[in-house]
């Protein structure tokens, strides 16, 4: 299992998946990133088993007329990486320091 | 909708196993939040990241090399392939350094996307800026409520008294507000302060940090020195910091003094520019000031009110502060970079072109490979690398060239290419390098893959590899490189023909005046010292006396500007005995100030009645030289108009014609002349104009205009030692200068076509004669069996010729599309024009003929027994 290396957006993205984010979209709507960075990350934490993919209802997506979507949830190793995360993110905010919380995303 | 076909296109990176998953993922995501297609994009990076997954250094470096090896074995091919892709990309680099520099980089000052230039157009006049009046400027200063800050200014220059010399100095007269405008402050001192642009205030001036260091030494004590400039003296306030020279090259700023009380109104002479406030945008500023405009006008009904303003179509123009300047180069740049990445088409067809004959000749290799077990991947990459490796060559020997092209380009530029300090390699120009250098290696790396990659190569192995039957597609995509490359060229070549007419047409213009031997140089005169029409009138006719007592001068005459050199200074008029209805705009006239003989000194002929003489300057007489568009436009039925009268619209003061002078090209080459009135320099009396002080002259001599500049420097000591000579320069300069633009953009087009042609031929004959060395044994076949020569000879220049044909149908229609995008920069010549279509393409067909009647004689003299013993 190929290991992550620890990002800031690594660190959010696992956090928006791991609190309840499933699509892509709803990722890059948490963590305020553009798609262009949120999906080549997804696309590295599945590869290196931090993520597994699924997809959504077929029945659902049928009823609206459009094709599925793309799940995403933490695999075993994830949970892991995101007691990792989260010490990322904590260091982030410890570096921050006084600066006044600006979008604090989801996390 | 273009979403869908988006993630489509980029779904080619994808590897195949994952496409159609990938493809639902993004149109699920998509579908699902309408209104979000900009997020779309992300496809791209996203298709990148899973081609590259599992792409290794090492492997890539393995692939490289192998490229780079195997590129090493072909020096010709190489260097060939390597060196037309260097100019290509080069050329491509060159015009994007410039490109980028001028257009695309923001100016460099704090938070330049706010600054907005903010002034009028009048596209009913044919004006397309209108600047401001010190009235109008007032107006909008109180009433912006989306700018945080306005300003006004005008450049000029000034006569900086110093110790021996005098020296004539950039300067730009400005409002208070100027530097919070620009976001730019002095280093050392301060900045304006209000009330300092106001009539009466101190005179101060802050200096350029050029002029500061050249003319003071870099003294910081210059501070609160008083200087002499212009005959006032006027106290140093502040020093700016290094490279800041806006507006142009000002080295000076001095406040303006504006007259609260009584601001002029109708004197449009004052480029406006702001500051956004923040959250607001152009548009708002422009609504915001059309609304300023027509309260302006109501406050003024006797200058301006809503009909004038509807009539001249006069409306707010507010744009970034850099489209100002740039306006005119714009579409000149774009139509080069296009041209330019056109010339680069035309290379990467030629190097796939090569490629495809290497391909051909390494069918064997291919085949082997394949039969050893190289996946059809395997081999695509093999060539892709080869083809992007060689092109990343070209580039970086393209970027040599351009560094060299940029320098070349700048001495040819129009002498006040703006932002030309700016141009050169930087990070952006090299990024765009290395895109297009990758871009053009993919592009002509994937015609020998289709080619080949999917064929069945097990025939190749077989035979000689002389496989005459899979010849079909890779004849295929050899006949579409000519013919795009015909095409290509002949756009070109239509392009930079009728940009050459156009310069032709220009230089035949009729100008209406004179350009062999004669001399101009500039002078200005401080109020200070010249404080009235008297004192004006003594310089005016003491320097014309000096100058024409030098040997070798034949006339001598000053004018406040000279054909060709200076701006548009026009106001309306109306005829005395017709005068224009109330609430109407009268005929803009353009007016120049002119002293005796100027007529004679500038070739301008006389067409009735005489010139202006130091009569005209009497008091009480008010004399008008008028050109024959204007006495056309005001008098159509008469035969003669001398001593009609005509006035400024609403003055009560009329001129009476005393002559009428053939039209002349005054702003532009390429223009209709406007009309023209010529008045006295410096009239005495009362209710006149007063003293032009910004003097142009001009000296009829012999022959060899520049070596009189030493003697009119000396005459003009004689009559005021302080007083610098500015920039002497022949009349056939003004011209010349006036040209550089159109003759820059025709030189420029003119290299990309040659190279166009160039390529294009070097290409049409590589490609016939491919074919003639593949098919040497049948035509020795044929031979043997009695085919005449000639039958061979046509039928090999036939082949060529019909490529060629439909290459320049293609070329003829794409150069008619492409015209209009030309037609702004011509001159003399529709951008349809027939005359040019037919003989450009009558000269590439020839030159086509040419390039394939050399390897088609060659054909026709086979000897039968040498090819057929040749396998």
């Amino acid at each position: 299992m190929a290991s992550v290396r620890m990002t800031q957006v690594t660190a959010l993205i696992l956090r928006a998946v791991a609190s309840g984010r499933r699509y892509g979209f709803d990722v890059m709507d948490a963590c305020d990133l553009p798609s262009g960075t949120v999906y080549p990350a997804l696309r590295r934490l599945e590869r290196a088993g931090v993520l597994r993919s699924g997809w959504e209802d077929v029945d659902e997506a049928r009823s609206e007329g459009r094709p599925r979507r793309r799940t995403y949830a933490l695999t075993e190793a994830g949970r892991d990486a995101l007691r990792e995360a989260d010490a990322k993110l904590q260091e982030i905010r410890r570096l921050l320091g006084d600066f006044p919380p600006a979008t604090a995303g989801e996390a | 909708m273009w979403t869908r076909l988006w993630v489509r296109i980029v779904s080619v990176l994808v590897p195949g196993p994952d496409r159609e998953e990938w493809i639902e993922e993004w149109d699920g995501e998509l579908a699902a939040r309408s209104g979000r297609s900009s997020d779309a994009w992300g496809a791209l990076p996203d298709a990148w990241t899973l081609r590259t997954q599992g792409w290794t250094m090492d492997g890539m470096l393995r692939e490289v090399r192998a490229a780079v090896k195997g590129l090493a074995r072909k020096p010709f091919f190489t260097a060939l392939a390597g060196i037309t892709l260097a100019i290509g990309i080069g050329a491509n680099t060159a015009i994007f350094s410039v490109v980028d520099a001028v257009l695309i980089n923001p100016l460099p000052y704090p938070d330049s996307g706010k600054l907005l230039s903010v002034n009028h157009t009048a596209p009913g006049l044919n004006l397309p800026v209108v600047p401001h009046s010190e009235a109008m400027y007032l107006h909008y200063l109180n009433g912006f409520k989306t700018l945080s800050s306005f300003a006004i200014f005008q450049q000029d220059n000034v006569n900086l008294e110093r110790e021996g010399d005098p020296e004539r100095i950039s300067a730009s007269v400005v409002t208070q507000e100027f530097f919070d405008v620009m976001g730019v402050h002095p280093v050392l001192g301060r900045d304006f302060v209000t009330g300092e642009d106001r009539k009466g205030a101190e005179p101060v001036a802050v200096l350029g940090h050029g002029l500061w260091e050249r003319s003071f030494g870099g003294d910081r004590s210059v501070i609160g020195r008083t200087v002499d400039m212009d005959g006032v003296q006027r106290r140093v306030v502040g020093v700016m910091p290094e490279g800041f020279s806006f507006p142009g090259k000002t080295e000076l700023w001095i406040p303006m003094a504006i007259d609260q009380a009584n601001p002029s109104v109708g004197s449009l002479s004052y480029l406006g520019i702001g500051r956004l406030a923040s959250g607001q945008t152009e548009e708002a500023t422009q609504a915001e000031m059309r609304g300023l405009l027509y309260s302006f006008a109501d406050a003024h009904p006797d200058d301006l009110n809503r009909q004038i303003i509807e009539q001249a179509g006069l409306a707010p123009d507010v744009k970034p502060l850099k489209a100002l300047y740039t306006a005119d180069l714009q579409r000149a740049l774009w139509i080069l970079l296009g041209t330019v990445g056109f010339v680069l088409l035309i290379a990467c067809a030629n190097v796939a072109n090569l490629f495809l004959v290497r391909a051909e000749e390494r069918q064997r290799e291919q085949a082997l490979r394949t039969a050893l077990g190289a996946s059809r991947r395997d081999m695509v990459r093999h060539y892709l690398t080869e083809s992007v490796t060689l092109a990343l060559g070209g580039g970086a020997l393209g970027l040599i060239l351009a560094w060299a092209g940029v320098r070349g380009l700048l001495a040819l530029a129009p002498i006040d290419m703006p932002r030309a300090s700016e141009i050169g390699i930087d990070g952006s120009v090299l990024a765009f390098t290395a895109v297009v250098s990758v871009v053009s290696g993919l592009v002509f790396g994937l015609f020998p893959v289709f080619g080949y990659a999917r064929k069945d190569l097990s025939g190749a192995l077989k035979e000689g590899g002389r496989a005459s039957t899979g010849g079909r597609e890779r004849h295929r995509a050899r006949s579409t490189l000519v013919v795009a490359q015909v095409a290509l060229a002949l756009i070109l070549l239509v392009g930079s023909g009728l940009m050459a007419r156009s310069f032709s047409a220009m230089r035949n213009v009729d100008l209406g005046f004179a350009t062999a031997d004669r001399l101009s140089f500039h002078v200005s005169l401080p109020a200070a010292e010249y404080p009235d029409a008297h004192s004006v009138g003594a310089f005016e006719r003491g320097l014309q006396q000096r100058l024409e007592a030098i040997p070798g001068v034949e006339t001598a005459a000053l004018a406040t500007a000279l054909p060709l050199e200076d701006q548009k200074n026009a106001s309306p008029l109306e005829a005395a005995d017709h005068p224009v209805p109330e609430g109407q705009l009268g005929t803009l006239v353009n007016l120049r100030r002119v002293s005796p003989r100027y007529f004679e000194s500038m070739g301008i002929t006389l067409l009735d009645g005489r010139g202006l003489t130091s009569d005209d300057e009497a008091p009480g007489v008010r004399s008008v030289v008028i050109s024959q568009a204007l006495a056309r436009s005001f008098w159509p039925n008469d035969a003669s108009v001398l001593g009609r009268q005509l006035r400024e619209q609403g003055d009560t003061l009329a001129f009476e014609v005393v002559g009428v002078t053939r039209d002349v090209r005054f702003e532009k080459v390429a223009e209709i002349p406007e009309p023209m009135a010529y008045y006295a320099i410096a009239p005495t009396g009362d209710s006149v104009p007063s003293p032009a002080r910004s003097l142009a002259v001009v000296m009829k001599v012999g022959a060899d205009p520049m070596s009189f500049v030493s003697a009119a420097r000396e005459a003009l000591r004689a009559v005021d030692p302080r007083l610098p000579m500015v920039e002497p320069r022949t009349v056939a300069t003004i011209v010349r200068d006036a040209m550089a633009p159109t003759s820059f953009t025709v030189v420029l087009l003119g290299i990309a076509a040659g190279i166009a042609l160039l390529l294009g031929t070097v290409g049409i004959y590589g490609v016939v004669s491919y074919m003639v060395s593949r098919r040497t044994q049948e035509i020795g076949v044929r031979m043997a069996l009695g085919a005449p020569g000639g039958v061979v000879l046509r039928e090999v220049v036939g082949q060529g010729m019909t490529l060629t044909g439909v290459g320049l149908v293609v070329g003829l229609l794409g150069a008619w599309g492409v015209s209009r995008v030309l037609a702004s920069l011509l001159y003399g010549v529709s951008a349809t024009d027939p005359m040019t279509y037919a003989v450009t393409a009558c000269g590439l067909g020839l030159v086509a003929l040419l390039a394939s009647w050399i390897p088609a004689r060659r054909a026709a003299q086979v000897d039968p027994v040498e090819a057929l013993r040749s396998e």
